[in-house]
């Protein structure tokens, strides 16, 4: 008899959470809690604790499988991978490469996000690769690199702990990042403010001083009241101004009408609350500021974005411990994934491909020559395949078919291609559309690594077998680069691929497996003896000439807001008890047990005037579509607002969603639209 | 003391007193539960074998299949003689495992081990001896519980605002029950419609853990594992080492001690239990 517990990274959120898998012979049976990680400290949230359940699932995908006369049949690996070699060389040779579109995935490691761009880039010949990154934090990634040159969480999660103030806009943690609110908590009970701003009555607002909230889409011209408080009293930080950022000026001349009594009328956040709280913040020794994607999914996402460093600058809480802006990543490894450059216009590091210094770096080690034009975003994509300039598509480990913004238009889009390849480790609502299905391992059955929203790389390892057939997405990968011909796809183990990644990226060079193996290092570790970043930006900000940049910014609406026809704003996201597209949790029990199906929020007063009762059905409209879901009366949303989590394909938020994007980041608006809702009339 | 454990194990296995050691193994930079069979690798693994602060108790209940990991243990191999490398408090679960049917004792030999003083006064432990102490010098248990007395020392509404509070933080994680040696049961009351409405955050106050509290009363071994498990800080030991002071005052039963010890709550009431009325409680 063999028992043995293999301490991995849990597949879920951004937090970095490590847990042990529990293995006796062979077999998966718990998940023990690590108390020696430094972020979990033997605590985990219930996803977390029950992350094995998916992972023996018996709807795993064990066998390629291959659509005939629409119908899946299994096929050998040699069929399967010959024969997407052959389909992928037609279409790069009859369309050119750019007619292909890859999708990379948040859910795999670092160097499988790696070996796909590779793939994409040296391969295939495209820069049309993207990932679910767009979604949720492409603002952030803009934003933060335009105002401080690294768009990434800029401190650590257990720094919030000693933290005098924290401002939490657009970021339901304790749900959505349960181990990161409890140092949010830890931080209050040791006497810090908290500030929430969020139109929603999260359970957070319960421990908070002050709640801002805010009419959804106007978190501008909050941070510009806010701002407008602080520069009126005299409480900016001066010095950090002078010494450390460029364009004050700018800003000072944006702000100054945006006075509490204007910002009231623009929020509905009474000016005396916004006022208090705007000194709370800049009084505090260490203020830091979470945001999510609250402040993200819009289409002034990245104004958003750069309204909360213009906050942080003016009040020089920035580069020192238990400061900062802290967006949380929403999936285990989407940093990792942007940071590996599984992006249209970016390498590992982001390294631009428009770059030619780094075209020809990226170039020259792989023998071939990159393209130059920045590729797709994926909303881009999804049209682009709809117009049929898009012929085929190479999906790993993400399900748009749920996860983005009205899925009718992204249905149209992948039916409409002549071959879709899914990558996956179970038949989703995405796999079920391609001609070619690859079943992957999921987390537990692969060795590889993830970086957290701290910027934290951990070791992801393997505790059991994957089932049937199924194999690493590293592994695939590389079979189907070696299938089209690349000699440059010959890894033994993915610890050579972190070495090859480490030899390409700066922020990355002093990481390797036996470095990893002793415990996570946070980027930049630039060399073999850094220790690694806790906090960045301490003496210079990483812009070219080490200054932070204010940005002066004007409040925009929402790209649609409410109307006599459509008079609620719809808001999505998520809760606690699921996960993205519900492809996992759906499929574990508990998980289940506590919320089997989707619903919609909606205020009392709203529900009494529409005559809908607790837990009826009602049919929910946009001008995109509608669905039928389960009301659920709460105060947890205002008067004229509703809120659906995305989770559930088979009442899916994203049927509704606008799919208007931020100008620059390309995310899309997910959480304002206008909406109708009314009762289902009982037949 | 880590050396005689592993002279010890060596000891145990060489003369096939037991087939394997349940111990914790130096792993990863930390450490984690492992079964030494003496097999893999041959006996030189115990080098690797440790104690911990962190992981004072090692056989948890294995979640889905909600069994403790030494029962799944003795499933697969019923023949199998482990040696388990026990605190007081382990070898408390394991008399509480054995009670309730959930393992053979007669198939485990126990490796008592002491805690040292500054470790009981960390878990405040009354008992940080098990009563198979086989190494290291027994200490006295702690008594006094100031985070007990401060409560009790505050007026009622003042005691419910505190609980009230703490118990708002719940994420409704199950931690504390997934960490609970003495939580195997397959129809967890706490998953329960009927007790708790599913789906909502902050769980409905205070019947999703009361329901815990309740159903752990007479069993609980005060090992603190649930405390350890909350990611957000709710004080449990508080309640379940009071609830320990309970059963000792009413029942005079004390959970964990032998396994011939039945249960008050599980006896039939013919005669009153009752020693006096309950007036205390946090």
């Amino acid at each position: 008899m063999e028992y043995k517990n293999v301490l991995t990274t849990c597949p879920y959120c951004g937090c970095g959470c490590n847990f042990y898998l529990q293995v006796l012979d062979g077999k998966l049976i718990g998940i023990l809690p690590c108390k020696s990680h430094p972020v979990s400290q033997g605590k985990l949230c219930i996803k977390g604790l029950n992350a094995g359940d998916f992972v023996t699932s018996k709807d795993r995908l064990t066998k390629p499988l291959i659509k005939r006369n629409g119908k899946f049949t299994d096929i050998s690996w040699d069929e399967a991978l010959f024969l997407v070699a052959k389909k992928l060389k037609e279409y790069k040779e009859s369309y050119g490469p750019d007619s292909i579109a890859v999708l990379s995935s948040a859910k795999c490691t670092n160097e499988e996000n790696y070996l796909m761009m590779k793939f994409a880039r040296a391969v295939l010949g495209t820069n049309n690769v993207d990932h679910c990154a767009r979604l949720c934090h492409a603002s952030t990634v803009v934003g933060l690199v335009q105002s401080f040159g690294s768009g990434a969480m800029t401190n650590s999660i257990r720094e919030l702990e000693d933290a005098d103030c924290i401002l939490v806009i657009g970021s339901n943690t304790p749900e959505q990042h349960p181990l990161i609110a409890r140092y949010i908590l830890r931080a209050k009970e040791k006497g810090a403010k908290i500030i929430v701003a969020d139109p929603r009555s999260i359970t957070l607002v319960q421990f908070a001083d002050y709640h801002l909230r805010h009419r959804p889409g106007t978190d501008v011209a909050l941070f510009n009241g806010m701002m407008n408080v602080i520069l009126n009293e005299g409480l900016e930080d001066k010095e950090f101004i002078k010494e450390r950022t460029e364009g004050i000026e700018e800003l000072k001349e944006v702000v100054k009408k945006y006075t509490p009594e204007y910002v009231e009328q623009i929020t509905g956040v009474p000016k005396d609350i916004l006022v208090d709280a705007a000194r709370t913040y800049a009084k505090a020794e260490r203020a830091s500021i979470i945001y999510s994607m609250g402040i993200t999914q819009h289409t002034t996402g990245v104004d958003n974005v750069r309204s909360s460093a213009n906050l942080a600058m003016l009040t020089g809480n920035l580069g020192k411990p238990s400061t900062g802006v802290n967006p949380l990543r929403g999936q285990v490894n989407v940093q990792g994934a942007c940071d590996m450059g599984a992006l249209p216009n970016v390498y590992s590091g982001y390294q631009n491909v428009v770059d030619e210094k780094a075209r020809e770096k990226f170039g020259n080690a792989w023998k071939v020559k990159l393209p130059e034009k920045p590729g797709l975003t994926i909303i881009e994509m999804m049209n682009e395949a709809a117009k049929g300039n898009i012929k085929a598509m190479y999906i790993m480990g993400e399900n748009p078919m749920v996860s983005d913004p009205d899925i009718s238009h992204v249905k149209e889009g992948l039916e409409k291609l002549e071959f879709l390849v899914v990558q996956d480790i179970f038949l989703t609502e995405t796999a079920q559309l391609a001609d070619v299905v690859l079943p992957g391992a999921c987390y537990a059955e692969k060795e590889g690594t993830f970086t957290s929203t701290e910027r934290l790389v951990q070791m992801v390892r393997k505790a059991i077998e994957p089932p049937g057939e199924s194999k690493a997405d590293w592994e695939i990968i590389c079979s189907l680069a070696k299938a089209m011909g690349s000699k440059e796809f010959e890894y033994v183990s993915p610890a050579e691929i972190m070495d090859e990644i480490a030899s390409f990226t700066l922020s990355y060079g002093g990481m390797s497996y036996d470095r990893l193996q002793k415990g996570g290092l946070a980027w930049p570790c630039p060399s073999k003896e850094h220790p690694g970043t806790p906090y960045l930006h301490k003496e210079k900000f990483s812009r070219a000439n080490g200054k932070g940049k204010f940005f002066g910014i004007e409040f925009k609406e929402p790209a649609e807001l409410p109307d006599e026809e459509y008079p609620f704003i719809l808001s999505t996201g998520r809760i606690i008890f699921h996960f993205h597209t519900g492809t996992m949790t759906r499929r574990t029990e508990l998980l289940n047990k506590e919320v089997p199906t989707g619903y919609v929020e909606i205020a009392h007063i709203d529900a009494a005037r529409l005559g809908i009762g607790a837990g009826e059905f009602v049919s929910v409209q946009t001008r995109r579509g509608q669905i039928k879901t389960k009301a659920l009366i709460t105060e947890r949303v205002p008067e004229g607002m509703i809120f659906i989590p995305f989770h559930f394909a088979e009442c899916a938020a994203n049927v509704l969603t606008n799919p208007a994007f931020d100008p620059v980041a390309k995310i899309p608006e997910y959480k304002v639209c206008a909406a109708r809702i009314e009762k289902v009339k009982v037949s | 003391m880590i050396e005689s454990i592993r002279d010890l194990a060596r000891k145990w296995l060489e003369s096939k007193e037991v087939d394997a050691i349940f111990g914790l193994k130096e792993q990863d930079g930390g450490v984690a539960p492992y079964l030494f069979t003496g097999r893999v690798n041959g006996i030189s693994e115990l080098g690797k074998l440790t104690t911990s602060t962190q992981y004072r108790r090692l056989c948890y209940t294995c979640r889905p299949s909600k069994d403790n990991i030494l029962s799944l243990m003795q499933r697969r191999e019923p023949n199998m003689k482990i040696g388990i490398v026990a605190r007081g408090c382990e070898e408390r679960a394991l008399v509480e495992l054995a009670k309730r049917g959930q393992i053979d004792l007669e198939k485990i030999k126990i490796m008592g081990i002491a805690c040292s003083q500054e470790e009981a006064k960390e878990c405040k432990c009354e008992r940080p001896y098990p009563n198979n102490l086989v190494i290291g010098e027994r200490v006295e248990g702690v008594s006094g519980d100031e985070n007990i007395n401060a409560l009790l020392s505050k007026s009622l509404p003042e005691r419910l605002a505190f609980w009230r509070h703490e118990l708002s933080k719940c994420i409704k994680c199950y931690g504390c029950r997934d960490a609970c040696p003495m939580c195997f049961c397959k129809d967890c009351k706490m998953e329960q419609k009927i007790f708790t409405e599913t789906g909502s955050l902050p769980p409905e106050i205070p019947m999703f853990l009361f329901i815990r509290f309740y159903h752990i009363s007479e069993r609980c071994i005060g090992c603190g594992e649930c405390e350890k498990a909350c990611p957000v800080d709710i004080p449990l030991l508080t309640i379940f080492r009071q609830l320990r002071r309970d059963m000792k005052d009413l029942f005079d039963y004390e959970a964990g001690i032998a396994v011939e010890q039945e249960s008050p709550l599980l006896t039939t009431l013919d005669e009153s239990p009752m020693r006096k009325e309950v007036t205390s409680g946090v």
